[in-house]
C-alpha cells in the first residue's frame, strides 16, 4: 500500500524517516514515501485535506487542527509520540551579555531575562523572540520560560515566527533577539558564532511532549501497519550505536544540509553553548528512546491548559476532547504493547 | 468597505507566479495589488501594508509566519484571520489543489473573499498548466534532439540514408516493445562511450 506521509527537516523526524528509509515500512507492506513540507500551516492544510495520509506533526498543531481552531478542521487522531523534548532557547549574543545571569540555573536566567524584557519594554522597544508557530510546545515554552523570571510573556516580548532554516539568518540581521527552536538550529546558531543557548526546553518543562504521529481518525486501515514501522524505526534510533548512521540519514535525507558530526553530538545532548566552547551534556535534551513513543493522553491534557493559558482556546471539555485524541489503545493494539 | 478600498497581498516564492496573479487581480479591478517578496523581512511588510487579503502559494516557508500574526488581535498589528471561508470545503479543497491559501481581515464580504479566490485558483491552475506543457515540449524537443544524433550515427557508421537510419531505429524499437527514443538513447551513449 502507498502512503504519503508529511514532515519537516528537523531531528525529531528521526522515526518517519528511518521508517520510510530502512525498510521498516517495505516490512510492513507500505510503501511509504516521504513529502516535505515548506511549513507547519501548509503541513496540516495538506493533512486536514487528505493530500497527505499521516504526517510528522507538532502535538499542540495536530490537536488545533482536530478540534477545529487551527486551519481546515479534520478529524485526527494521535496513535503515537515521536520524541520528547529537544528544543532550548538561543539568545543572540547581545542579549547574553546585557543579562550576564550569575549562573546557568534556569531561575537565574530566566530572572536575567526578565529583567532585560521590563527594561527594553519599558523603553518602548521591546525585546523580540522567535517561535515556530502559534501552536507549539516552543511558544509555550517561552511563555513557561518568561514566568520563571515572573514576567508575562505576552505583556512584554514581540512573538514572531520564524521558519527553522531561518533562524541563524534572522539573528544575524538582528531580526530577533532569542528563538525557541528544534534541533539542531540551536547547535547550528551557536556554531555560526550568533547565539548562546540560554536554556534547554527540558530545563523549562521537564519531558515536555513534542512531536507526534498524526493520522486521519477514520478510515486510516494502514495504521496498525505505519504505527509497527514508525515504532520499529523509533527503536533503532533509540540505540546509540546508530546514532552517527542516523546523523548522515538526517543529512541526507531530512534536507538538513549539516555537518553529521554536529547532528550526531546534538542527538546525543552533547551541546555546545557558546562560541567561546563551554559545554553541557544533557542526555534528555532530545529524548527518542524506547519510552517516548507510547502515546499520553496526559500530554494533550498539557497541551490544553497552555492552549487555555495563553488565550488560544477555551471551554470546560476543552482537556477530555483534546485526551480523546490521543489512542494509546491504537498504539497498543498495533505493537502488542 | 468598498471595492476600490481593497488591498490585497501576494505571497509566492515564485516571481513569475506572482506577477501572473497580481495582473489577473488588477485585471479584475482589485485597487490595490502588492507582491510582497517571501523571506525575512516580511513580517515588517504586511504589518505596513495592512493588507485586506493575503494570497499565499502553499510552497511558502512564510505561512507560519502569517499564522502567528493572524493570531495578534490584542495587539497593535492588524489581525489577520482565519483560512479562506471555513464552511466551504468545496472551495477550500479547490484553493489546496491549486497550492493557494489565504489569510483574511475579519469582516471582510465572503463573497469579495470568493472572487479573489477564484481568479486566485483560475491564474494558478493555467501557471501550472503552461508550466506542465513548457516541461512537455522541452523533452519533446530534446528527445528530437537525440534521434537526429542517432540517425546521423548510423548514417556515418553503416553508410545509411537518413530515411533508412530512421526506419532501421524504429525497427529495433518494434522488436525490442520500446520507444524509438529509447534505442536513439542507447546508440548516442554506446557511441559516446565507444567513441
Amino acid at each position: 500500500m502507498r502512503l504519503t506521509l508529511g514532515y519537516v527537516p528537523l531531528a525529531d523526524a528521526a522515526p518517519v524517516i528511518a521508517a520510510a528509509t530502512l525498510g521498516f515500512a517495505r516490512d510492513e507492506g507500505l510503501d511509504l514515501a516521504l513529502s516535505r513540507e515548506p511549513s507547519w500551516a501548509t503541513l496540516r492544510d495538506r493533512l486536514a485535506l487528505g493530500h497527505l495520509d499521516a504526517a510528522h506533526m507538532l502535538g499542540p498543531l495536530a490537536i488545533a487542527c482536530a478540534l477545529g481552531l487551527s486551519g481546515p478542521q479534520a478529524d485526527l487522531c494521535v496513535p503515537m509520540a515521536l520524541n520528547l523534548n529537544g528544543n532550548a532557547l538561543t539568545v543572540s549574543n547581545a542579549l547574553w551579555a546585557e543579562m550576564a545571569p550569575a549562573s546557568d540555573a534556569l531561575p537565574e536566567v530566566a530572572a536575567a531575562f526578565a529583567r532585560v524584557a521590563r527594561a527594553r519594554a519599558t523603553e518602548g522597544r521591546p525585546l523580540t523572540l522567535g517561535t515556530v508557530h502559534p501552536f507549539s510546545s516552543h511558544s509555550y515554552q517561552l511563555r513557561l520560560f518568561a514566568r520563571a523570571g515572573g514576567l508575562d510573556l505576552d505583556a512584554h516580548v514581540r512573538l514572531v515566527v520564524v521558519p527553522p532554516p531561518d533562524t541563524v539568518d534572522a539573528l544575524r540581521r538582528g531580526l530577533i533577539d532569542g528563538v525557541c527552536v528544534g534541533a539542531p538550529w540551536n547547535a547550528v546558531a551557536v556554531a555560526a558564532g550568533l547565539g548562546r543557548i540560554a536554556a534547554l526546553g527540558c530545563d523549562i518543562a521537564p519531558d515536555c511532549p513534542e512531536k507526534v504521529l498524526a493520522l486521519p481518525a477514520t478510515g486510516a486501515g494502514f495504521a496498525p501497519a505505519l504505527i509497527r514501522a514508525v515504532h520499529r524505526a523509533g527503536l533503532w534510533c533509540a540505540d546509540p550505536a546508530n546514532r552517527p548512521a542516523l546523523a548522515g540519514l538526517l543529512a541526507e535525507q531530512a534536507g538538513l544540509d549539516l555537518a553529521p558530526a554536529l547532528l550526531a553530538r546534538t542527538l546525543g545532548g552533547d551541546l555546545t553553548l557558546d562560541a567561546a566552547g563551554a559545554t553541557r551534556c544533557a542526555p534528555a535534551y532530545l529524548r527518542l528512546d524506547a519510552a517516548v513513543y507510547r502515546p499520553d493522553p496526559a500530554h494533550a491534557r498539557w497541551f490544553a491548559a497552555q492552549m487555555t493559558a495563553c488565550g488560544q482556546a477555551q471551554g470546560d471539555d476543552l482537556t477530555e476532547r483534546a485526551a480523546a485524541l490521543y489512542r494509546p489503545d491504537l498504539f497498543d493494539g498495533a505493537t502488542g504493547g | 468597505m468598498t471595492e476600490t478600498s481593497l488591498t490585497v497581498a501576494v505571497i509566492d516564492p515564485s516571481p513569475a507566479r506572482a506577477a501572473i496573479l497580481e495582473e489577473g487581480l488588477r485585471a479584475s479591478g482589485v485597487d490595490k495589488v502588492v507582491v510582497i517578496p517571501d523571506g525575512p523581512g516580511l513580517q515588517a511588510s504586511v504589518a505596513a501594508l495592512q493588507p485586506d487579503v493575503i494570497v499565499v502559494h502553499l510552497e511558502s516557508p512564510s505561512r507560519d509566519v502569517l499564522e502567528q500574526m493572524s493570531g495578534l488581535s490584542r495587539q497593535a498589528e492588524r489581525p489577520v484571520a482565519m483560512f479562506v471561508d471555513r464552511s466551504d470545503q468545496t472551495m477550500m479543497q479547490a484553493a489546496v489543489d491549486a497550492g493557494i491559501s489565504a489569510y483574511v481581515v475579519d469582516g471582510l464580504r465572503n463573497d469579495r473573499i470568493r472572487s479573489i479566490l477564484d481568479i486566485a485558483i483560475l491564474r494558478f491552475n493555467a501557471f501550472a498548466r503552461l508550466q506542465r506543457e513548457l516541461e512537455e515540449a522541452r523533452s519533446e524537443l530534446a528527445d528530437r534532439k537525440l534521434i537526429e544524433r542517432a540517425k546521423g550515427i548510423l548514417m556515418a557508421r553503416k553508410s545509411l540514408s537518413e530515411d533508412e537510419a530512421y526506419k532501421l531505429l524504429r525497427r529495433q524499437a518494434m522488436n525490442e516493445k520500446r520507444k524509438i527514443v529509447d534505442i536513439a538513447r542507447a546508440i548516442v551513449t554506446a557511441a559516446d562511450l565507444l567513441g
